[in-house]
């Protein structure tokens, strides 16, 4: 029985592990990218930076909370609040505070594919620990 | 078609039909024969029996996060997308060798046991000669398993006169590479392993004649002074470069010499059409730029100092006390010569801190963070 379960629980971490880091990764990705098609599919301008703006600030959130675990390193931190910075600049730019133009209502679109290319630039020689992908994936899992 | 062809002749033989009927069968046969894009038997023969004239190596790397959406949403692979380009360039060039490597994540079965994480491919005359999977940690250096790969393809025949290299991945790191490998947490990857991989397939004293780095900030000094001991053009970006990557169209149904002029009209035409493509497709920025590697070796030679002082001094602190600028914001790096040797095509951003920039000078820095 017991070895039954030790074996188990290593598939699960084994598992994880093998997923993990990348599904943190993509999973910012599609969410960002999950915002853009929404905002595309509305017609307002007014809802599409009610989507933007609350999409940005769940992930800037979100990224404090795993920053808040005890778990993350010193290392995940720093490229946290890189991710972070990017984030709350492109809030900074919807809203046209921070020494921003606000992004037009007719520009709303391209924005938001902006946000979505922007975060996707071939810029990704950092990676973070296990643990800290798993947890972004967790909340993201919750914001969605 | 050959059948289809074969009817109509066939059609236009039968003595029961008009004279003029037969004629016009017969003319449209041959008409529709001269536009195949196939070529003739005899001709196909001819290509394959001589040696081809045009080398191209694409290093795709695909062990890490590439996943991208398009305009549309739809999510896509980038190492993917160009390596199916890349087999599509190599079936349609029938005077070239084509080898594409293509370094992908290590899988294993049940999670015990690996499997090969790379993948080969050798195009000759325009047909896949020979595919295999292999090893990506056998040898002392990053890209060993692809130089041996490639001279065992190559085999001992002579070489083509033009050579083109594309590396297509993330930013290869100036320092400190640790991680670039998604498969390889602890391996250490740098600009250095890929020089080194070049200077191997290039040989002893040879150049490859264009060399396309697809990453982001490979226009640096730095980065282009490493390669350039192994290379006559380099097409880079010197700042963030989206995954859709560089353009391969121009590659299709290579038709150009090997002279310094052939090869600076194929390097601007690749460059300016990448540009293109990219400014249409994309919200960021957009920077290509190509690098004349013997003109611009006096710029790259006078900032190696300051440069490589300003990026040691940051190594290994978190966070790094020192940001990405346009070398020419910089005093320690601005130059009478610095804009030698460029063509630069550049398009400033959409949105962001930097939409009202014109311009920049091709080259990027690092500075001490303000």
């Amino acid at each position: 029985m017991f070895t039954k379960t030790v074996i188990r629980m290593l598939f699960v971490i084994g598992a994880l592990g093998y997923a993990g880091v990348a599904m943190g990764q993509d999973d910012v990705h599609n969410y960002l990218n999950d915002t853009a098609i929404k905002v595309k599919a509305t017609e307002s301008p007014a809802e599409k930076r009610e989507i933007l703006s609350t999409s940005l600030g769940g992930m800037i959130k979100a990224l404090d909370t795993v920053k808040s675990a005890p778990m993350t390193s010193d290392r995940d931190d720093a490229k946290l609040d890189r991710i972070q910075a990017t984030l709350q600049e492109k809030s900074d730019e919807l809203a046209g505070v921070n020494g921003f133009d606000r992004v037009p209502d007719d520009r709303l679109n391209a924005f938001s594919t902006y946000i979505v290319q922007d975060m996707e630039q071939a810029d990704k020689t950092f990676t973070i620990s296990l643990v800290t992908a798993l947890l972004i994936v967790i909340i993201i899992i919750l914001l969605v | 078609m050959t059948r289809f062809l074969q009817r109509l002749i066939a059609g236009a033989r039968q003595a029961h039909s008009t004279e003029l009927g037969s004629k016009g069968c017969v003319a449209l046969a041959v008409l529709l024969a001269s536009c195949g894009t196939v070529p003739p038997a005899r001709q196909e023969g001819q290509i394959a029996a001589s040696p081809p004239r045009y080398s191209l190596v694409f290093i795709i790397h695909g062990d890490g996060d590439y996943l991208y959406h398009d305009a549309l949403g739809n999510a896509r692979r980038a190492d993917e997308d160009v390596l199916s380009r890349a087999q599509a360039i190599a079936e349609r060039n029938p005077n070239a060798e084509v080898f594409i490597f293509h370094q992908i994540e290590r899988r294993h079965v049940l999670f015990l046991i690996p499997r090969r994480d790379g993948r080969a491919y050798y195009y000759r005359h325009g047909h896949l000669r020979e595919q295999k999977a292999y090893w990506r940690d056998q040898g002392d250096s990053r890209f060993d398993p692809e130089v041996r790969l490639y001279e065992q393809f190559a085999g001992t025949q002579p070489l083509p006169p033009v050579r083109l290299f594309f590396y297509f991945g993330h930013e290869l790191p100036e320092l400190n590479g640790a991680g670039y490998d998604a498969s390889y947490s602890e391996r250490r990857v740098s600009i250095h392993d890929l020089a080194e991989g070049v200077r191997a397939i290039a040989g002893e004293s040879a150049k490859i004649d264009l060399l396309a780095l697809a990453t982001c900030f490979g226009g640096t000094p730095y980065t282009v002074g490493a390669l350039a001991p192994h290379a006559r053009y380099i097409v880079a970006s010197p700042d963030n470069l989206h995954l859709s990557y560089f353009d391969l169209e121009p590659l299709a149904g290579l038709d150009f010499g090997s002279s310094d002029g052939d090869i600076t009209a194929f390097a601007n035409r690749f460059a300016r059409n990448a540009f293109e493509q990219l400014a249409r497709d994309v919200e960021t920025v957009v920077s290509v730029v190509v690098y004349d590697v013997d003109a611009v070796s006096g710029f790259v030679d006078s900032v190696a100092d300051a440069y490589a002082r300003t990026v040691t001094a940051a190594d290994g602190t978190i966070p790094a006390p020192i940001e990405r600028c346009d070398c020419a914001d910089e005093v320690t790096y601005t130059s009478p010569g610095m804009n030698d040797g460029l063509t630069v095509f550049y398009r400033a951003p959409r949105f962001g801190r930097m939409k009202n920039e014109p311009r920049h000078s091709g080259w990027e820095c690092w500075r001490a963070t303000k």
